[in-house]
């Protein structure tokens, strides 16, 4: 190592003092992440209603109070139902009872007696206030106020264990550490090579007073956490290349306008449901572009040049895909056929493998089987799907013997250390020698190899910056996923419910594709790491899929109510 | 809603999976790390990037062999020494994969679990390692074989230490030849032939062949065999150097007539042969350290006479890797059963905590105490009455020396494996020099000669 003798520290510090500093530093890091992750998830947790009836509903003949817990409740004779009537004259899945920003619909959901309200008869969906008489076959229900009127159960109170701005400034102070590791990350103090971060965090401040101040939001947990995942790339990218890591947050900051816009067009849901089969055309008519548009590069034709900037289109294609598969409760009630969404999959699926793109192949049948499973509940289709994506698999293998080349190396890696394994026992062995805490960033070895920063983020995060941040990440994503699980009946639809699932499944798939393809657990496919890896696309993409995390929060879209 | 509860749990699974994959690699990076970490490509402890230096490694005299310094391992200074140690020690590149700094990397390197290979102090992590072996000896051992291929090692059997291991060819590690792909002046210079390889042993083979005698043959001592030069079985005919007459056991192993031996293996048979060499060592790997040596080779299932006959006498497809009988030879002096080699006397860390210290270790019995005795017998009067003392003054050696034909127009392998009975001396030794024109006695005995007296005079 040289000895350092920037301009900033006197002739006689000596280097090994420097390397010291920073390896204190790198302990402090991942501890003050996970703190600051535990924070966060805590405070989402604690930031959910209470589990108390939002509204009533009176059985007039029996005087049996009906309470009524989410916002979208399926109505019917079935027991899974979320409102059960013991009636044989209604239907199994009879009508759906919602809430929506102008107050609660009733949607009769292809019932055999219909629904009446106040005695009319309810096409596709009728405005129900306090008071109204609903009729399903026999019954006939009333709807009653919550009879607590302190408590509006739809400005509850929300308990928070920690403020956004607490968080903010946890996630900044991270930031300044990683920003000294970078600056010191050739011996001599080297500003520059900070000023990527240095301009994220002004980027995150911006987002922040944003949403805090002028939109009004209660909560910034998933930013937060967004944020701190980011710089911890830009870290890794900026001690290869200060170049890339403005790229990257060029990237990042795009990123964040499309997630904004993602939320704002995710808050009308008639919107989302009108705009399904436009985007559903839109993403098809990508991937026939990609096909006939890209070049091959590295063996697979998922990028098009655009001038000076190339795409990948299939990432955002992602984000389409969720928003054709995800629906409301009382479209999936009336339209429980999964037919044209298999078919708008396969197609997905067929243009990926014309690509050559397994990796992002596997990501969409994972969100497809989520999706699948979600709306069907049914254990079956998944069975079903998997088994023909097996079956399928066996015949490319057999039409396609190359392919099958491709994976000949899993777990024979160190027989090919220098061909075909190159990769994956570099990732080993420099996330071996990073040891808990990492050389430091810029120090590694692995950002060498080809595809370093992207691919292999996690081997370069091992090495860099230690295997307990690392590890700290993709758990984070873990979080994010069962985050999504956690929303699933809280949110305001079925529509966010099925979109943040899908979501998480595809951050936290992706992070086992990253993780496990790259140390030799499964085969090596090539999909970047969720907020970390070096990419545009794929950041933009990302950014899109936490929209729909933060579109299944309640707490997202009741600002505009505080406000109005 | 309530359903999207239940449905969600699909998500659980995913997780679930994530972190069974998570507590594998952990599980993995734990307890394999090390070995990741240490291999040749890596750029931290090898190359211009080298960030945390490895350790030295010195003789029992404390010479020291190698050592790092400005980021670049060095080698001893003197040349001969060097290459003496060069399979020893290893090279730089990691081609040798028997040697020390290849198989000690991680002790080398300093690599811990906690900072993997990086120094937060910036200074050397890595510990030091103090051989056994002595480089003047195998220094003099390299120089007796001078420009001929073969191996030599020997070992204190009482104590285990492993005292000279050298095998050429070899290179200088610190200048390694730029043709040493190409020039078949190398060819296996990549190779501790002591450790690695099998060579056709010829007469050394007898040992076994004997012992198998000694347990089968009851009234072996008043037997005789007259050898007239040859015999010819199943039309092919085996010879010896010079017909002998009527010769005692004894005598046909002392002149080491293939004639008696040819004969005396096909009357134990393949199966008890087969037995014999099998208890004997062959067919097996033995260690040195976490070092694992070649299998010799004894098979004789389901073959003729006169392929037996032949085998009998080491040739057919008899093999033996010399480590395997420095072991054997440790095995027949100490009664049977040997003290397992090794050559790590102890590892330091920087901080000069002794990490790890070398001890002997009792392998697995070789051959019975019975047969040990009857055969140390026979070999003792192998150089009485034979060899001659004079090679071995004072040291009363017991030896069989071997002449392994291989064909393809070189000369044969000349081995001399053997150890000293003296109390005093208790060194086991072999001795193989490849495509020698010369006999056993003046290629293989006079090196072993050499070895063991520079040894004693220690």
């Amino acid at each position: 190592m040289n000895p350092a003798t920037g301009s900033l520290l006197p002739p006689s510090f000596p280097s090994e003092m420097l390397t010291t500093i920073l390896f204190i530093l790198r302990i402090i890091v991942p501890f003050s992440c996970i703190a600051v992750a535990a924070r966060c998830f805590t405070s989402m947790r604690l930031g959910k209603r209470r589990k108390d009836p939002v509204i009533l509903l009176e059985d007039t003949a029996a005087h049996r109070i009906l309470p009524v817990f989410y916002w979208e409740n399926s109505i019917g004779r079935s027991r899974s139902s979320d409102i059960v009537l013991h009636d044989q004259t209604v239907s199994r899945s009879h009508a759906v009872l919602m809430r929506r920003e102008s107050g609660w619909f009733v949607s009769d959901t292809n019932s055999k007696a219909g629904t009446l309200v106040n005695g009319r008869k309810v096409k596709e969906r009728a405005p129900v206030f306090p008071g109204d008489v609903i009729n399903m076959g026999a019954t006939e229900l009333t709807l009653r106020r919550v009879e607590s009127p302190e408590i509006d159960p739809f400005r509850p109170v929300y308990r928070r264990a920690a403020s956004p701005f607490s968080l903010m400034w946890s996630v900044f102070i991270i930031q300044i550490l990683l920003a000294v590791q970078v600056i010191f990350a050739k011996g001599n103090p080297d500003f520059n090579a900070a000023l990527p971060l240095g301009l994220l965090m002004l980027t995150e401040w911006i987002l922040y007073l944003y949403s805090i101040t002028i939109r009004g939001q209660v909560s910034f947990e998933l930013e937060t956490l967004a944020f701190l995942l980011c710089g911890i790339g830009i870290t890794l990218i900026s001690g290869v290349s200060v170049k890339d890591a403005f790229m990257q947050l060029v990237a990042i900051v795009l990123g964040i306008i499309f997630y904004r816009m993602m939320i704002w067009f995710l808050g009308d849901m008639d919107r989302v449901t009108r705009w399904r089969v436009k985007i559903g055309v839109l993403a098809i008519l990508m991937f026939a572009g990609n096909l006939l548009l890209a070049k091959s590069r590295n063996g697979s034709k998922n990028w098009i040049s655009l001038g000076p900037v190339s795409i990948q289109p299939s990432e955002l294609i992602k984000v389409a895909f969720i928003i054709v598969g995800t629906s409301t409760l009382d479209r999936l009630q009336t339209y429980k056929n999964l037919t044209g969404f298999i078919g708008f999959s396969a197609i997905c699926m067929g243009a990926l493998f014309l690509m050559k793109d397994f990796g992002t192949a596997c990501i969409f049948f994972m969100a497809f089987i989520i999706i699948a499973f979600m709306r069907s509940g049914s254990i079956r289709t998944v069975f079903l799907a998997c088994a023909v994506a097996v079956f399928g698999a066996f015949l490319i293998l057999k039409i396609k013997p190359y392919v099958a080349q491709r994976f000949e190396v899993w777990h024979h890696v160190w027989q090919h250390t220098s061909d075909s394994g190159y990769q994956q026992v570099r990732v080993l062995s420099y996330s071996a020698s990073g040891g808990l805490f990492g050389v430091g960033a810029g120090h590694g070895c692995l950002e060498n190899v080809f595809a370093s920063t992207s691919d292999l983020a996690f081997g370069m995060m091992c090495e860099e910056l230690g295997i307990i941040l690392a590890i700290t990440v993709v758990v984070i994503l873990a979080f994010l996923a069962l985050y999504a699980r956690s929303e699933a009946t809280r949110s305001r639809s079925t529509l966010y419910s099925i979109a943040a699932c899908a979501a998480g499944g595809i951050l936290i798939f992706q992070a086992c594709l990253n993780v496990f393809g790259s140390t030799d657990i499964l085969p090596l496919t090539g999909v970047t790491l969720p907020f970390i890896s070096q990419g545009g696309t794929s950041m933009i993409s990302v950014w899109g899929l936490l929209a729909f995390l933060k579109a299944s929060d309640e707490r997202t879209y009741a600002v505009r109510r505080q406000r109005n | 809603m309530k359903t999207m509860g239940k449905r969600s749990l699909i998500i659980f699974f995913i997780v679930a999976c994530f972190f069974l994959g998570i507590g594998s690699f952990l599980y993995s990076f734990a307890t394999q790390g090390g070995s990741w970490a240490v291999q040749p490509f890596n750029g931290h402890i090898s190359g211009s990037a080298a960030s945390a230096g490895a350790g030295k490694i010195l003789d029992r005299n404390g010479v020291v062999l190698v050592e790092s310094k400005g980021g670049k391992r060095v080698y001893n200074s003197d040349y001969d020494t060097r290459c003496a140690m060069l399979h020893t020690v290893g090279d730089t590149q990691g081609f040798i994969s028997t040697g020390v700094q290849y198989n000690y990397k991680s002790e080398l390197s300093g690599y811990n679990l906690v900072t993997g290979l990086f120094s937060p102090t910036g200074k050397n992590l890595g510990s030091d390692i103090h051989l056994t072996l002595d480089s003047k000896l195998c220094r003099l051992a390299r120089e007796k074989l001078g420009s001929r291929n073969g191996a030599a090692a020997l070992y204190n059997y009482r104590t285990g230490e492993l005292l000279c291991m050298v095998s050429t060819p070899d290179f200088d590690p610190d200048s390694p030849p730029k043709d040493i792909n190409t020039n078949p002046a190398y060819k296996g210079a990549y190779f501790n032939k002591v450790i690695s390889s099998t060579f056709t042993p010829g007469s050394i083979f007898k040992l076994v062949t004997s012992a198998a005698a000694i347990e089968n043959i009851p009234n072996l001592d008043s037997r005789t065999w007259n050898c007239n030069g040859s015999i010819t079985i199943n039309g092919n005919r085996i010879t010896d150097v010079a017909p002998y007459g009527r010769l005692t056991f004894r005598q046909a192993l002392a002149h080491s007539s293939n004639v008696a031996f040819s004969q005396i293996a096909i009357e134990v048979g393949a199966s008890k042969m087969m037995n014999e060499a099998s208890t004997m060592g062959f067919g097996r790997s033995f260690t040195l350290g976490s070092i694992h040596s070649a299998a010799s080779n004894y098979s004789v299932k389901s073959v003729s006479e006169d392929q037996l006959g032949w085998s009998g006498v080491g040739q057919y497809t008899d093999l033996v890797n010399p480590y395997h009988y420095l072991v054997l030879m440790g095995a027949i002096a100490n009664g049977g059963q040997p003290l397992m080699p090794y050559m790590i006397k102890n590892i330091t860390t920087p901080v000069g905590i002794t990490s790890k210290v070398g001890t002997a270790t009792l392998g697995g019995s070789l051959i019975q105490s019975s047969t040990a005795a009857r055969l140390k017998d026979y070999m003792r009067y192998n150089v009485s009455h034979e060899y001659g003392d004079s090679l071995f003054p004072g040291l009363d050696v017991c030896a069989k020396t071997g002449t392994g034909e291989v064909g393809h127009g070189k000369g044969p392998n000349c081995w001399i494996a053997g150890f000293s009975s003296n109390e005093n001396t208790p060194y086991a030794f072999v001795v193989l020099v490849e495509d020698s024109s010369l006999g056993s006695i003046s290629s293989a005995g006079r090196i072993a000669s050499s070895l063991i007296k520079a040894a004693a005079g220690s």
